[in-house]
């Protein structure tokens, strides 16, 4: 069952879950599971985009209709510059004409993919994995969350931020986990989203919130150019780079979904999570929006998203709302689920539920 | 005076537009009332996903069919350090007492129920430790562990082969595999304890003051 | 064709002579304008350059005075239709004259409400996404692509409207009836459209309980008849001080009754307001407790609620009583004390308390920054400079100083 080629890009996410798995049943991590770490990037592309070939063919075309068409201005400005200057400036032309990623066909998603590709390389000289993969047929995400089990560890928010490449500076964080007094119902209002205690406190549990996918999403509706819509499984992405930044969307979400990059984001270069999806993960820029996208570069490859393998209690449960036998089914069918301000009419894909 | 019918054609067009706007905005939701109804409609004729968490499955599992779900669990049995138990039990338990021998499992404190309920021959076979056995005497596997928490936490057990309790070790894509009972709960102590989160937002903290 | 095109020409630098030309308070207040649209400038180029972390909003109150001013201001362009209407459709004469001037205060409004808007998006540089054909057009499901163009139309036919009229006037014919009283009366449909339309925008968020109930339309009307035209009759006194443009008194006084009305429904609408807030309240009602009383300690916007509030009572009492009204320093005070009031009110009285607490009962307040004030600032004496530009060129048309002369 062992596969080698998936561990390069699991570095932050597979120690975690082989430490749920170590073993000894203590608990203790006793595990060398580092021995198989070792990180081959190349191997990842090949397994998860095999367009090795394809790319450096699709680049050689990109990079000649550059110089017949729109980059010649560039090109013949800028004679003296070096050649990754030129190309810089060729793809920084390209991606400030591109169209809607919403509209565009496979072939244009995978050019602009492999142009940010290649301007992460000129930029750092490191090598991202950048996906444009479509929703797969027949799937439907769904989240559940057990309030019972949830006991405030927050691995779920330090597991999202670094899979998802989120601000630092700004410390933007998409889940919040609240901490509310027994007794007292949920009173969000009355919750703190922000402990720094001794987890779980006495006398309180806690309720985690992230975008909850509406199927009748309320942000998508009122963005003015279609940058945010939901995609066929479900998720309600962004295209950031076609984003405008006017925060209707924000003013528009009851969930508090979504978050604003007041500032330039800022990801430490050793700390970019480099296995990225363009509506996902990859680095944004400032005053764009961005949200959960359920790990859209995990979840779309058939993984768990990063905060459903980081919660160490198992209080998270993410699966295929359309296959029959998929556990979130199980939890809708079995469980008492229920949802956030229901009587909105947004129809969140996010379930809460207790043992 | 003469001017103000002409109004009434403009204000029915203004209408007019903004209930298209509406009836535009609702199309999709008029297919599926609900989130339900969708799932139950686009779901009557799954037959399946290309996609499966087989890259995903790191350790060695074997299949199981528990409540009528089929799935995979992580194998245990050559995990658990079993050659070493054969080093020193190399006859029953009652026969070693008082041999003289080292005391051993010393590390070892039981948190699970309490004393009058819970020892260790409750789960171990005291006549061959390379396996556990039931409250009534059959033997479980060391790979089948998850048997022996069911004869008590029966909901939970129920909960886990359908999903709602416990925890992924693969994607969501199939084949499904779960975590057992001991993969997250050390059956010693299995109640997990209190500590401090991994996260703490120090700008949201000045932010608030 | 080449004839009308000489004529623009001549209409255009005759314009630049007048503007150019005043005397020296004049030139020292044009003056100052600048210095304070450089310094607005000066503050956006920070807040490009940092990102609109440079303003106070945040996550929680993600919309602040920008939004607020936007607002404010459509309801201002707005309200030209109130002279629009009898002017040119009833034939009423008394408001011919103030009419330009109105016209000229939406034009300077709705470039205002643009900048607002460029001011306050996060990524201005690719606003072209919005353009139809070459980039997307949500519409007609977003509110926001609704009020693009409504406000672009309504910017367009103010424009053409006046300028047709003084390019006429200019040449010293009569403008035809049949070609400009079509526009107006469809500006007059269009006044309504831009305000609703921006009313909607917030009344449509199922999400912030504040703005989704059905009166935010109807009192956003009310309200921007009032400021609007209060604004008409401040400016017409200025102009009748500060000219030779004659305005009668019978045409401030007809304002003044507009004003006075739409004063008196936007009070009878806010009091529905707060009994809906106050007599059985839901958690819906926080935001509105927020606004009025503060809740905890966070109470930043009590005060200015109050004095809006306060003055609004004032200013409408005051306007009420014919004898109080009829006396013009009594009027002029009035307006402008309305004005103000309804500023705050229809200002961030309106879009700050949408965000709190937030969709989660989360309180955090927001108070505008130095830069977000100086852009503001900057803005409106953008708007200030432009209506001056304008109205000087008309008066002088109108008053038949300027006229076509064929010589250069």
């Amino acid at each position: 069952m062992r596969d080698k080629k998936s561990n390069w890009f699991s570095l932050n996410l597979k120690s975690s879950t082989k430490r749920k798995a170590s073993p000894c049943g203590c608990g203790r991590t006793a595990g060398s599971c580092k021995g198989s770490e070792s990180p081959e990037h190349k191997d990842g592309f090949k397994q998860v985009f095999d367009v090795k070939m394809g790319r450096r063919k699709a680049f050689k075309k990109l990079t000649a209709s550059l110089l017949s068409g729109a980059g010649l201005v560039d090109t013949s400005c800028s004679l003296t510059t070096g050649q990754s200057a030129k190309e810089k400036a060729q793809i920084g032309w390209e991606e400030l004409f591109k169209g809607n990623y919403k509209l565009m066909t496979d072939a244009e998603k995978r050019a602009t993919v492999q142009r940010l590709t290649r301007a992460y390389e000129l930029r750092t000289g490191k090598t991202i994995h950048m996906s444009s993969k479509n929703a797969e047929k027949n799937v439907l995400f769904g989240y559940a969350f057990n309030i019972s089990k949830c006991r405030g560890y927050m691995n779920c928010v330090a597991a999202c931020v670094k899979e998802n490449n989120q601000d630092r500076k700004s410390h933007m964080q998409y889940i919040r986990i609240h901490e509310m007094e027994d007794g007292k119902g949920f009173k969000f209002n009355e919750a703190d989203d922000n402990y720094y205690h001794e987890v779980p406190a006495a006398g309180h549990f806690y309720m985690g919130t992230q975008c909850f996918h509406c199927d009748n999403p309320p942000c998508t509706k009122v963005c003015p150019v279609q940058a945010t819509w939901q995609e066929e499984d479900g998720l309600v992405v962004i295209d950031y780079d076609w984003c405008i930044g006017c925060r209707y969307c924000m003013a528009a979400c009851p969930y508090d979904g979504r978050r604003f990059n007041w500032n330039k984001p800022e990801v430490p270069e050793e700390e970019v999570n480099k296995n990225q999806h363009y509506l996902g993960n990859r680095l944004r820029k400032k005053g764009v929006m961005e949200k959960c996208t359920f790990c859209i570069q995990r979840s779309r490859a058939g993984r768990n998203p990063a905060c459903v393998d980081a919660c160490p209690t198992g209080a998270r449960v993410f699966g295929n709302l359309l296959d029959p036998d998929s556990s979130i089914r199980y939890v809708l069918e079995n469980k008492k689920v229920f949802r956030l301000k229901e009587d909105l009419g947004t129809e969140p894909k996010f379930w809460y539920y207790v043992d | 005076m003469m001017h103000s019918a002409s109004r009434n054609p403009c204000c029915i067009i203004f209408l007019l537009f903004l209930f298209c706007a509406c009836k535009q905005a609702d199309t999709k939701r008029e297919k599926y009332p609900t989130i339900i109804d969708k799932i139950q409609a686009k779901s009557a004729h799954y037959d399946g996903v290309s996609i499966s968490s087989n890259p995903y499955i790191s350790e060695e599992t074997i299949a199981v069919i528990e409540k009528g779900h089929h799935f995979l669990i992580p194998a245990r049995k050559n995990r658990v350090a079993l050659r070493t138990c054969a080093i020193c039990h190399s006859k029953p338990l009652p026969e070693m007492r008082g041999e003289g021998l080292k005391r051993a499992h010393w590390n070892i404190d039981l948190h699970h129920a309490d004393s009058k309920t819970m020892r260790c021959t409750t789960c171990h076979d005291p006549g061959n430790p390379a396996q556990l056995r039931s409250l009534t005497g059959n033997p479980i596997d060391f790979n089948k562990s998850y048997r022996l928490c069911s004869q008590c936490h029966a909901e939970q057990f129920e909960d886990w082969a359908g999903g709602a309790h416990g925890k992924s070790a693969g994607g969501w894509a199939p084949p499904r595999v779960s975590m057992t009972c001991v993969n997250c709960h050390n059956p010693h102590a299995p109640r997990f304890g209190s500590r401090w989160p991994t996260w703490y937002n120090t700008r949201k903290a000045v932010e608030r003051k | 064709m080449m004839r009308r095109l000489s004529v623009l020409i001549h209409l255009i630098r005759d314009g630049l002579d007048t503007t150019t030309k005043g005397s020296k308070r004049y030139h020292l207040w044009m003056a100052f304008l600048t210095l304070v649209m450089l310094i607005g400038m000066y503050c956006y180029a920070i807040q490009l350059k940092q990102g609109l972390s440079a303003t106070g909003m945040t996550d929680r109150v993600s919309w602040g005075l920008y939004i607020s001013n936007f607002t404010f201001l459509v309801g201002v362009a707005a309200a030209a239709v109130m002279l629009v209407m009898p002017t040119y459709v009833l034939k009423d004469l008394d408001f011919k004259q103030a009419v330009l001037m109105g016209e000229g205060i939406a034009v300077a409004a709705l470039i205002m409400c643009l900048a607002f808007v460029i001011a306050d998006m996060g990524g201005p540089a690719v606003l072209w996404h919005m353009i139809p054909g070459i980039g997307v057009f949500n519409f007609p499901n977003s509110m926001l692509t609704w009020d693009v163009l409504v406000l672009n139309g309504y910017l367009f036919l103010n424009i053409s409207i006046p300028f047709y009229i003084l390019f006429t006037r200019y040449q010293g014919k009569e403008p035809k009836a049949s070609v400009y009283v079509p526009g107006a009366l469809l500006s007059v449909f269009w006044a309504v459209g831009i305000h609703l339309v921006t009313a909607f925008l917030y009344q449509g968020l199922q999400s912030r309980p504040f703005w989704n109930n059905a009166l935010l339309g109807p009192r956003f009307l009310a309200s921007a008849f009032a400021a609007g035209p209060a604004l008409i009759v401040l400016v017409l006194a200025a102009i009748r001080s500060h000219t030779p443009f004659k305005i009668s008194d019978k045409t401030i006084g007809k304002i003044a009754m507009v004003v006075t009305v739409a004063a008196q429904i936007n009070l009878i609408m806010l009091g529905s307001e707060l009994f809906k807030e106050f007599y059985a309240p839901t958690q819906h009602s926080e935001s509105a407790y927020y606004l009025f009383f503060g809740l905890g300690d966070k109470a930043a916007l009590r005060p200015w609620i109050w004095t809006s509030i306060s003055l609004n009572v004032i200013a409408t009492a005051t306007l009420s009583f014919h004898r109080l009204r009829r006396n013009f320093k009594v009027l002029y005070a009035a307006c402008s004390v309305l004005f103000f009031a309804i500023w705050i009110e229809k200002g961030f009285g309106l879009i700050v308390p949408g965000f709190i607490p937030g969709p989660y009962g989360k309180i955090a307040e927001y108070t505008p920054t130095a830069i977000e004030i100086g852009v503001t600032l900057g803005i409106w004496a953008l708007g200030a400079f432009i209506f001056i530009i304008l109205s000087k060129t008309a008066i002088k048309i109108e008053t038949g100083e300027l006229r076509f002369t064929g010589k250069s």
